[in-house]
C-alpha cells in the first residue's frame, strides 16, 4: 500500500517537474519572442514616423532615394508603407527606391514606418576596424584652430569624444569654437565639426541620421547622433550631452556618409518629418512579434488569437485554478471547514465585482436579514424546496430594496448587492439557519465566519492586477497549480487547525 | 505573547504520538479500505437494518418506512400499538434529524427531552426528513420510524437524558478502538462531540473507562450528573466488539465505525454503521491510533471469523 502511495507521489512530482521545465521554457518564449510581460501592461505605444518628400519635377525621369530605418537600430518594424502613386517602388535592405517618367505637377511622396518595442541597445556595434579616417582639407589657420581646439577639449572629462563634444557645448560658446563653426550652428554642422577634429586624432567617426521619437513632432531636419570606433566597436553619442549609447526614443534611419533623402529629376526638394504614437492592446502586438520571429502558427493556436470578448472571458476563467489552490490549501493543509466547498470562491467572485468592502457590508445585510426571515419563515412550517424559494425571493426583495436605497442616498455600497449570486446567498442562509438549529448559534457563526476567511483569502488573491494578469498571459502555468492540487491530494501530514485539536494527546505524551 | 503557542502542538509532536490525522485517514484508511460502492450500505438506514438482520445482528425494529409525502398523515397508523417510538432520516448522520417520541397522544407527542410538540410539529418534521433537510447533499429521503431503544439503567447517572452509546472502531475486521459518547445538558441529550457530548475513551479489551473528555480536554467526571466517569464499565462486552466485528462481514468494508446501545431487555443493539467514523475517539482515549492501526494492518491474522477476531482482540496485546 505504502509503495503504491509512493509511485503516485513519484508520479505526480514528476508530473510538476515536467510541467515546471515546460512553464519555465513557455514563458522564455512568450517573453523573448511575442514580448509578453509580467506586468501587467495592457497596451504597447505604435510611433508613426511619416516623411513627407515634396517636389517640383524638371522635366527628367524621377528617381527618388529615401533611407530606411535600419532594423538594427533599436525598434521593431510594424508596418512600412508607401504612398507614391504611379511610381515603381523598390526595396533594398536599407534604401527604397522609388522611380518613374517625367512628371509635371507637384508631386508628393509619403513613407511611412511604424515602430514599436524598443529592445534596448546599448547603441555598440562590433565591427571591423574601418579605414584610417582621411585628414581632413583644411587652409592653415583652421589646421592651428583645430589643434587649439583639441587642446582645450583636453580639460573636459570623459573619453575622447565626450571631450571633444563637451567642448561644442559649453555654455556660454566658446569663441574658439565659434569662430571654426560660425553660428547659428546647426545640429549637422556641429556634427562635421567634430568628426573632424576626431580625424585629426585618428578616431573614426560618422554620423548618424534619424528621428526622435516626440509625440506630435513635425520637423525639416533629422536629429543627429555620432557614432565613433573605439575598441573594437561603434558607440553612439549623443551630440548634445555627450551621452553614451543610443537613447531610447531615438529611431536611426541612416549612418555615415549616405543620405537620407536623394532626388533625381526634381526641384525644390522638401522633405518633412512627423511623429505620431498611438496605442495598440499589446495581446494583438504580440502576434506581430510572432511573425518577426517565425513562431507564427504556435500564435495561431493560444488565446491571445482570440477575438478580444472570448479573450477577456478566458482572463476571468484563467485566475478559477489558483482561486481553488487556495481552498484546497484552506481546507486540507490549514483544515478550516467551511460551508460547501467551493462556496467561498463564489462570493470572493462577487466581492471583485462589487469592491471589498462594499460587498462585505452588503453580504452582511443580506445574510442577517436573510436569516430574520428565515428564522420567520421556520415558523410557517413549510417544505424545504418552497421554503429555499422563498428565501430567494426574500434575498431578491432585499437586494432591490438595497439598491433603491442606495441609488436614492447615493450610497455606493448598496447597488453592488445585485452583484451577489441569489441562489448561492440563498443556500448560505438556509445552511446556516439549520446549522443553528441543529448545531447551536457558535457552530454557525463559526462556519460563516470561516466561511468568509476563506472568500477573503481568495478575494486578495483573485484581485490582484498583477495575478490576473500573469495567470492569463503565461497560462502554463495552470499546469503547474494542476500538478500542485494533486499532489495535495496524496498530502497526508496534519492539517494546522489539527495541531490544536490533537494538542491534548501531544502534551501528555511530553510529561 | 506566544501565550497562545502552548495550545499548539508541533507536526512532530503529534507523530510521536502517534495520531492519525484527517489526510492521513482519507488517503491511507478510508480510500484504501472502503470501496465507494459500498457507502450506500451503511448510508441508508433501512438497507443497513436489512443487512443487520440477514446476518443476525440486533437492530432497534423496524416499525415502517415514510417514503413520500402523501404518506405522512399515516404516520399515526403505522405505530398503532407502540407506545413509544423514534423518528429518523434514512440518509442522516451524526444524529441530525432523529426524533424521539416516549409517550404521546394524537395530538401532544413528548419528546426524549421532555419537549411537548403537536400533531402538526411531527408532521412538519416527517415531511423536512422527506425533502432532504438531514440527508447528505440535501437529496430526497425517507422517514424510517423503529422503536424505541430502552436504554439501561446501568448507565442512568452517566447520561443527561439521551442515549449513551458506544462507538467502536473496525479495521479490517478487527474492533479497534472504542468510546462511549454521553450526552450532557449542553448537548441537548444528543452524543455528539462537538456539540458538547463527553467522550469516555473504553478498553478495548476490558469495556472499562480509561479516559474522558469534554471540549476536547480531560475531565474525571460527568459535568452534568457529576457521576465518577473512571468507574464506567459496560457490560457485554463481548457481545459489543461482536457486533461491531460482524459489522466488517456484513458490509465489506474495511474500516468502520458501529454505533451500539445498550437495551435494558434486548441487550447490545446496533443502531448504525459509519463510513467515515470520526477521529476524536483518539482524544477520548488520550492516545493516537496510527501505530495501532498499522499493527493491525501488518501483523493481525487474515482471514479469522468473527469470534477467532474477537478472541484475538480480547486475549492479544
Amino acid at each position: 500500500m505504502l509503495k503504491k502511495l509512493k509511485s503516485v507521489r513519484a508520479f505526480l512530482t514528476l508530473g510538476l517537474l515536467l510541467s515546471c521545465i515546460f512553464a519555465g521554457y513557455s514563458i522564455y518564449y512568450k517573453i523573448h519572442y511575442w514580448g509578453f510581460n509580467f506586468t501587467p501592461k495592457q497596451t504597447t505605444d505604435v510611433w508613426t514616423v511619416e516623411e513627407h518628400v515634396s517636389f517640383v519635377p524638371d522635366g527628367k525621369n524621377i528617381r527618388v532615394s529615401l533611407a530606411r530605418p535600419l532594423s538594427t537600430a533599436g525598434f521593431k518594424i510594424l508596418d512600412e508603407d508607401i504612398v507614391a502613386p504611379d511610381y515603381h517602388v523598390q526595396k533594398t535592405t536599407d534604401r527604397v527606391e522609388i522611380t518613374s517618367k517625367a512628371k509635371k505637377k507637384l508631386q508628393d511622396i509619403y513613407y511611412r514606418v511604424l515602430l514599436y518595442d524598443n529592445v534596448e541597445s546599448k547603441g555598440k556595434t562590433i565591427a571591423e576596424k574601418p579605414k584610417t579616417p582621411q585628414k581632413p582639407i583644411m587652409d592653415e589657420s583652421t589646421t592651428l584652430l583645430a589643434e587649439q581646439l583639441l587642446e582645450m577639449a583636453a580639460q573636459f572629462d570623459g573619453d575622447e569624444i565626450q571631450k571633444v563634444i563637451a567642448l561644442f557645448n559649453q555654455n556660454p560658446p566658446d569663441e574658439t569654437v565659434q569662430s571654426f563653426v560660425p553660428a547659428p550652428r546647426t545640429a549637422k554642422a556641429t556634427a562635421v565639426a567634430i568628426i573632424d577634429l576626431l580625424s585629426l586624432k585618428n578616431i573614426p567617426a560618422r554620423m548618424i541620421r534619424g528621428i526622435k521619437l516626440v509625440e506630435g513632432k513635425k520637423t525639416l531636419l533629422p536629429d543627429v547622433m555620432i557614432e565613433a570606433y573605439i575598441d573594437g566597436m561603434w558607440k553612439v553619442y549623443n551630440l548634445e550631452n555627450g551621452k553614451k549609447g543610443v537613447p531610447d526614443d531615438f529611431i536611426i534611419f541612416q549612418r555615415g556618409k549616405q543620405s537620407l533623402v536623394d532626388v533625381e529629376g526634381g526641384i525644390n526638394s522638401v522633405t518633412k518629418f512627423s511623429v505620431m504614437k498611438s496605442i495598440r492592446s499589446s495581446f494583438k502586438m504580440a502576434g506581430h512579434r510572432a511573425k518577426l520571429s517565425q513562431s507564427q502558427s504556435w500564435f495561431n493556436y493560444s488565446i491571445y488569437n482570440l477575438p478580444l470578448k472570448e479573450q477577456n472571458t478566458l482572463k476571468w476563467l484563467m485566475i478559477f485554478p489558483l482561486a481553488i489552490l487556495v481552498v484546497v490549501i484552506m481546507r486540507n493543509v490549514v483544515g478550516i471547514q467551511t460551508m460547501g466547498t467551493f462556496t467561498p470562491m463564489l462570493i470572493a467572485m462577487s466581492l471583485v465585482r462589487t469592491g471589498f468592502w462594499a460587498g462585505l457590508i452588503c453580504f452582511s445585510v443580506i445574510l442577517v436579514v436573510g436569516l430574520l426571515i428565515r428564522a420567520a419563515l421556520s415558523k410557517l412550517n413549510l417544505l424545504l424546496v418552497p421554503r429555499i424559494s422563498a428565501v430567494v425571493i426574500f434575498v431578491i426583495l432585499i437586494m432591490q430594496i438595497l439598491a433603491i436605497i442606495g441609488y436614492e442616498w447615493k450610497w455606493d455600497i448598496a447597488s453592488s448587492a445585485l452583484f451577489f449570486p441569489i441562489i448561492i446567498m440563498a443556500w448560505i442562509i438556509e445552511r446556516a439557519s439549520i446549522t443553528w438549529e441543529e448545531d447551536g448559534a457558535a457552530n454557525a457563526t463559526r462556519e460563516i465566519v470561516y466561511s468568509v476567511i476563506v472568500a477573503i483569502a481568495t478575494y486578495f488573491v483573485i484581485v490582484n492586477e498583477y495575478i490576473r494578469h500573469i495567470m492569463f498571459a503565461f497560462n502554463e502555468l495552470n499546469l503547474v497549480i494542476l500538478f500542485v492540487v494533486m499532489l495535495l491530494g496524496t498530502y497526508t501530514g496534519y492539517r494546522l487547525t489539527e495541531l490544536t485539536r490533537f494538542a491534548p494527546l501531544a502534551k501528555k505524551d511530553k510529561k | 505573547m506566544f501565550g497562545f503557542l502552548k495550545n499548539f502542538a508541533t507536526p512532530a509532536q503529534l507523530r510521536a504520538a502517534g495520531v492519525l490525522g484527517m489526510n492521513r485517514r482519507n488517503y491511507e484508511i478510508i480510500a484504501k479500505s472502503n470501496k465507494r460502492r459500498l457507502y450506500p450500505l451503511v448510508d441508508d438506514k433501512v438497507q443497513t437494518k436489512k443487512l443487520a438482520d440477514s446476518v443476525g445482528i440486533n437492530t432497534p425494529h423496524l416499525i415502517g418506512v415514510v417514503e413520500v409525502q402523501n404518506e405522512v398523515d399515516s404516520f399515526l397508523r403505522l405505530v398503532e400499538g407502540y407506545k413509544e417510538f423514534v423518528i429518523k432520516p434514512a440518509h442522516g448522520s451524526g444524529g441530525k434529524g432523529v426524533l424521539v417520541i416516549k409517550e404521546y397522544t394524537p395530538e401532544r407527542f413528548v419528546t426524549a427531552s421532555e419537549k411537548v410538540l403537536t400533531y402538526h410539529e411531527v408532521y412538519q418534521h416527517i415531511s423536512n426528513i422527506l425533502s432532504g433537510l438531514y440527508s447528505l447533499g440535501g437529496k430526497y429521503d425517507v422517514a424510517v420510524l423503529e422503536e424505541m431503544v430502552h436504554f439501561s439503567t446501568q448507565f442512568q447517572d452517566f447520561s443527561y437524558q439521551g442515549i449513551p452509546d458506544v462507538r467502536v472502531i473496525v479495521y479490517q475486521g478487527y474492533p479497534a478502538v472504542a468510546m462511549m459518547r454521553l450526552a450532557t445538558k449542553e448537548s441537548s441529550g444528543r452524543a455528539n462531540l462537538h456539540q458538547g457530548a463527553v467522550g469516555v475513551g473504553i478498553d478495548i479489551k476490558t469495556g472499562r473507562a480509561v479516559a474522558a473528555v469534554s471540549h476536547n480536554l480531560p475531565i474525571t467526571h460527568h459535568p452534568d450528573t457529576g457521576a465518577d466517569l473512571m468507574k464506567l464499565e459496560v457490560p457485554f462486552w463481548r457481545e459489543h466488539l461482536e457486533i461491531a466485528a460482524k459489522g466488517y462481514e456484513m458490509t465489506g468494508l474495511g474500516y468502520l465505525g458501529a454505533d451500539i446501545v445498550l437495551d435494558k431487555y434486548r441487550g447490545p443493539m446496533m443502531l448504525e454503521l459509519n463510513a467515515r467514523p470520526g477521529l476524536a475517539i483518539q482524544i477520548a482515549n488520550g492516545h493516537g491510533i496510527r501505530d495501532l492501526l498499522k499493527r493491525i494492518r501488518v501483523s493481525y491474522p487474515k482471514g479469522l471469523s468473527v469470534d477467532e477476531r474477537v478472541d484475538y482482540v480480547l486475549k492479544h496485546k
